[in-house]
């Protein structure tokens, strides 16, 4: 034990080295050199070591929580998560490495997949922990009464307004919906900052493009039927099909459409714009936002301790607190440009975007993210209005 | 081992009597197929507000939308599929070898993939778009559609009519089209008189695997964006909170509705067949004259667009991969393993379920054995979603500590790939069997053999290359098998597939083209084992 936890303190102040330092010129996402993190050898030297964290060329270092100071992790975690390994794969290879006696047993599939897995395995779910991609999957899993409340220590780091009222889910990391468009096309002043006005808006008829099918897309559509009401939400759908608008399949594609001039502008979440630019620094490409409507809301990801956690429960809660570390929020930041949930890590700006930070939003007001599970009567007035969902 | 087993099964058969153990083995297997479909229905009488979804518009729209799919598709393939496979057997057509090869291949391609390829290929602004916009072309026709989503899924499907009617071709008695052309028949005669009835069973089997593949697939019509009624089904499964599994239920019961209806349409259209007396007897094949350069033209055009448009896309995503790579997605060998693990113990299982299904149905004119052989349809309309939810149920209700820990995962997802694609199995081991004339064991038990022997010496060899392309067929379908996969895999278990989805979604597509490139290789070289097998050897 003391030497597993000496060897600890040596691979933290190695982490916290190359957080400090800041890997510089690094391409890949990661910030290493695409080698497999090397297991712990205890020498600080060690480049490889502590990649998460290790950032973006000219980050300061991150505020918050840094996983020294939390409590250990040990045991073997069941995680079924929503989101992709190519993501969260090496944040969890890290923390095994931080933590001998720690071990994750990660089952990956879609969020909604993985809710209706569940559901359907009832009380001998293999699940401790399920971390989602929106807030909509969490919330059906605790309307369904699938999750254990989370303690003080977990809630208190993120604002109220990205977790759960009652304390059955938590915001990790968010994302924005933005209004992506082409800048050779258009200025910004040229995009409407009220949603309800694009339907109308003969500049952009023809040239945009959405993504029904896509979860985000009917989250969106979900905040509109209950900030506004149904009506107005099925004339606007109505509204843009009449205007020409574009259907793709998902909004990575949207992001990319408009880069390459075959859409003006359309509807997606904030991070889709950064990765094209990431890749693309010279796209013309730029995000307009849309004030206090349905357009502006502020999703997140998230994670919550699932009921057959068992006696696994307490570990289950501290890997939770470890996703909102200064280490994994950094990491978050870093590699899909989402927004961190603790104050004190800024998010990254690729090319030359001016991302607005998380308190410059302007998200509406009197909307609670677990309405967002509220699908189906989403999905019925997206019928209504002729749509194949 | 197994086969002792089985052949002792078919006892008494040749004496024409009904094996009682061959039926109640046949229902056993039908029942245990039909089982996950329990959980379907239990789900489906759960389902609120379903008559209001069955009943609305965009509904009753995109089942419409099905039809024209899986009619479209199916004549596709019949199109393509029989006179390639007439041209590969029965002609003098050269390089018959490598051409089969060629037109076998777009099997080993999931129709998802094709489906990616031809949208970045040929979609507005696409690469072969841009390419066109210097010479004046200003558009190309749409890809996305109706018409699109039948190309797609007609290039990619094609092979299961191929590869059917090809063994009835090369199993044909042929000796009956010499006797028809002596008798002063011509060519065309002989083959709509003669040929066709006794190949007839076969083409249908294979057509019928191409529209339940149509009707079930949701991948390709997504990425086409054609709206279809698996659309639906995935839409109302994200809605947990409206009961999304239990319209996802529901959904899936009709389409086991529309099945059987294409199941029927097919008993009708398939006929009795004829049996051969002679098999493997050799026939001089068709002299096509100045014609065989253009039917090599042809079977080359087809295969190359089903598998050019792909091969290069990905290739174009392996170029690209100096785009960022990630430690978490390299490339581990044991993907290959566990692919090809998982895939031929489906394809054992089903060949074994489908010889006494299939032997029973084809030599008995009774209703069960029929029944039972059509119950072995239904698995194949269940979405993998859908069906991999049904053996979730059963294996975490029943499977206490073994489900939680993972150690049934492995039997229940081999479990699903057998119920899903059983069918592939059923339908060419019976058009085999239904080949071989009941006269040839009889012959053999007035030699002295014992009805094993008979079984074993003279029925099983005739029928065994129809059992195995069956199997192989199950074998290529499982590896390209996705989301049930993705479900009912334990922690830690990946195959090739399911790293091709990883890296995709998360945007590495350099690093989603080396398993999807692994992944064509190896099936392709099942398939020139296939192919090379004896009895289905090219000559």
């Amino acid at each position: 034990m003391n030497d597993s936890s000496a060897s600890r303190r040596r691979y933290l102040a190695g982490l916290g080295t190359a957080v400090t330092a800041g890997l510089a010129g690094c391409g890949s996402l990661l910030g290493g050199d695409g080698t497999p993190t090397g297991t712990d050898t205890g020498d600080e030297e060690d480049p490889d070591v502590g990649q998460i964290g290790s950032g973006r060329e000219g980050r300061e270092a991150p505020g918050g929580t840094p996983i020294a100071e939390l409590p250990d992790l040990s045991g073997e975690l069941d995680v079924y998560s929503g989101r992709g390994e190519a993501l969260v794969g090496p944040l969890f290879s890290e923390l095994e490495d931080i933590y001998p006696d720690f071990s994750v047993r990660p089952r990956y599939d879609g969020s909604t997949d993985l809710v209706n897995r569940i559901l359907t395995e009832g009380s001998n779910a293999a699940a401790d922990v399920f971390y989602s991609v929106n807030a909509g999957a969490l919330g059906a899993l605790a309307a369904e009464g699938r999750t254990l409340e989370l303690p003080e220590r977990v809630t208190s780091v993120v604002p109220d307004a990205y977790q759960d009222a009652e304390g059955r889910w938590i915001g990790t990391s968010g994302r924005a919906r933005t209004i992506p468009y082409n800048t050779d096309r258009y200025d910004e002043s040229d995009i409407p900052t009220d949603v309800l006005a694009f339907p109308d808006d003969a500049d952009l008829a023809g040239s945009t493009g959405w993504a029904p099918v896509y979860g985000s897309f009917q989250a969106f559509v979900t905040a509109m039927r209950v900030l506004n009401d149904r009506e107005t939400t099925l004339s606007w759908l109505n509204g843009m099909q009449d205007a020409g608008v574009q259907q793709y399949g998902d909004e990575f594609a949207i992001a990319q459409a408009i880069a390459d001039g075959e859409l003006g502008a359309g509807f997606a979440n904030h991070y889709y714009t950064l990765r094209v630019l990431d890749a693309r620094p010279d796209a013309p490409l730029d995000i307009a936002f849309t004030e206090g409507d349905a357009g502006a809301i502020f999703n997140v990801a998230g994670a919550s301790v699932v009921d057959t956690a068992g006696e696994d429960r307490e570990l289950a809660e501290n890997f939770v607190r470890h996703l909102l570390s200064a280490e994994a929020q950094e990491y978050f930041a870093t590699t899909t440009f989402e927004y961190p949930m603790i104050p004190g890590v800024e998010p990254v700006q690729p090319g030359s975007i001016d991302l607005p930070t998380i308190d410059q939003l302007n998200p509406p007001e009197g909307l609670d993210l677990s309405q967002l599970a509220d699908l189906g009567p989403t999905l019925e007035v997206m019928r209504e209005a002729g749509l194949n969902v | 081992m197994a086969t002792s087993d089985l052949t002792a099964v078919f006892d008494r058969d040749a004496e024409g009597s009904r094996p009682v153990a061959l039926t109640l083995l046949s229902g056993a297997l039908a029942a245990l197929f039909l089982s996950p479909l329990v959980w379907v229905v239990a789900n489906a009488l759960d389902a609120d507000g379903a008559l209001e979804l069955l009943t609305a518009p965009t509904t009753v729209e995109v089942f419409v939308n099905s039809g024209f799919l899986v009619a479209g598709v199916t004549l596709g393939s019949l199109v393509v599929g029989v006179p390639a496979a007439y041209l590969t057997v029965r002609t003098d057509m050269p390089f018959k070898r490598p051409l089969t090869v060629l037109l076998a291949m777009p099997l080993v391609i999931p129709s998802y993939i094709g489906a990616f390829a031809f949208v970045s290929a040929f979609g507005p602004r696409g690469t072969v778009q841009d390419f066109l916009v210097p010479l004046g072309v200003e558009s190309l026709p749409s890809i996305y559609g109706l018409a699109g989503t039948v190309l797609v899924l007609t290039l990619y499907t094609y092979p299961y009519v191929f590869l059917t009617t090809r063994a009835a071709l090369k199993s044909m008695d042929t000796t009956l089209v010499d006797a028809a052309r002596t008798l002063g028949l011509g060519r065309r005669e002989a083959f709509r008189r003669v040929t066709l009835p006794q190949i007839r069973p076969a083409i249908a089997a294979g057509a019928l695997l191409v529209a339940l593949y149509a009707l079930s697939d949701f991948g390709t019509p997504s990425v086409m964006r054609y709206s279809v009624f698996t659309s639906v089904i995935y839409s109302v499964y994200g809605d947990v909170l409206g009961g999304g599994r239990d319209l996802a239920a529901m959904l899936s019961l009709q389409l086991v509705v529309v099945t059987t209806v294409i199941l029927a349409i097919e008993s009708r259209v398939r006929g009795s067949g004829v049996t051969a007396e002679s098999p493997n007897a050799r026939a001089t094949p068709l002299r096509l004259g100045r014609w065989r350069y253009v039917a090599v033209g042809a079977c080359l055009f087809v295969a190359a667009l089903a598998m050019a448009v792909p091969l290069g896309v990905l290739t174009n995503w392996l170029l690209v991969a100096g785009s960022p790579t990630n430690s978490a997605l390299a490339f581990e060998f044991g993907y290959v393993t566990n692919s090809v693990a998982v895939a031929a113990a489906a394809a054992l299982f089903a060949g074994l379920a489908a010889l006494p299904i299939a032997y029973l149905a084809a030599r008995s004119d009774r209703t069960l054995p029929s029944l039972f052989e059509r119950a072995s349809y239904v698995g194949y309309a269940v979405p993998g979603v859908v069906m991999g939810l049904a053996l979730v149920y059963f294996g975490a209700r029943y499977g206490g500590d073994l489900y939680r820990n993972g150690l049934i995962l492995l039997p229940l997802l081999v479990f699903a790939y057998v119920v899903r694609f059983l069918p592939q199995a059923v339908g060419s081991s019976r058009a085999s069997v239904e080949q071989v004339s009941g006269r040839l064991p009889e012959a053999a038990r007035t030699l002295g053999r014992s009805p094993t022997e008979a079984f074993r010496d003279v029925t099983l060899p005739l029928v065994a290359p129809g059992v195995a392309a069956g199997a192989a067929l199950v074998f290529l379908t499982t590896m390209k098998e996705l989301p049930a996969t993705l479900m009912l895999r334990p922690a830690g278990f990946d195959t090739l597939v399911t790293r091709v989805w990883t890296a995709y979604e998360s945007g590495y597509v350099g690093q989603a083209a080396l398993p999807a490139f692994v992944l064509l290789f190896v099936s392709a070289l099942s398939m020139l084992l296939i192919l090379r097998m004896e009895g289905y050897d090219v000559e």
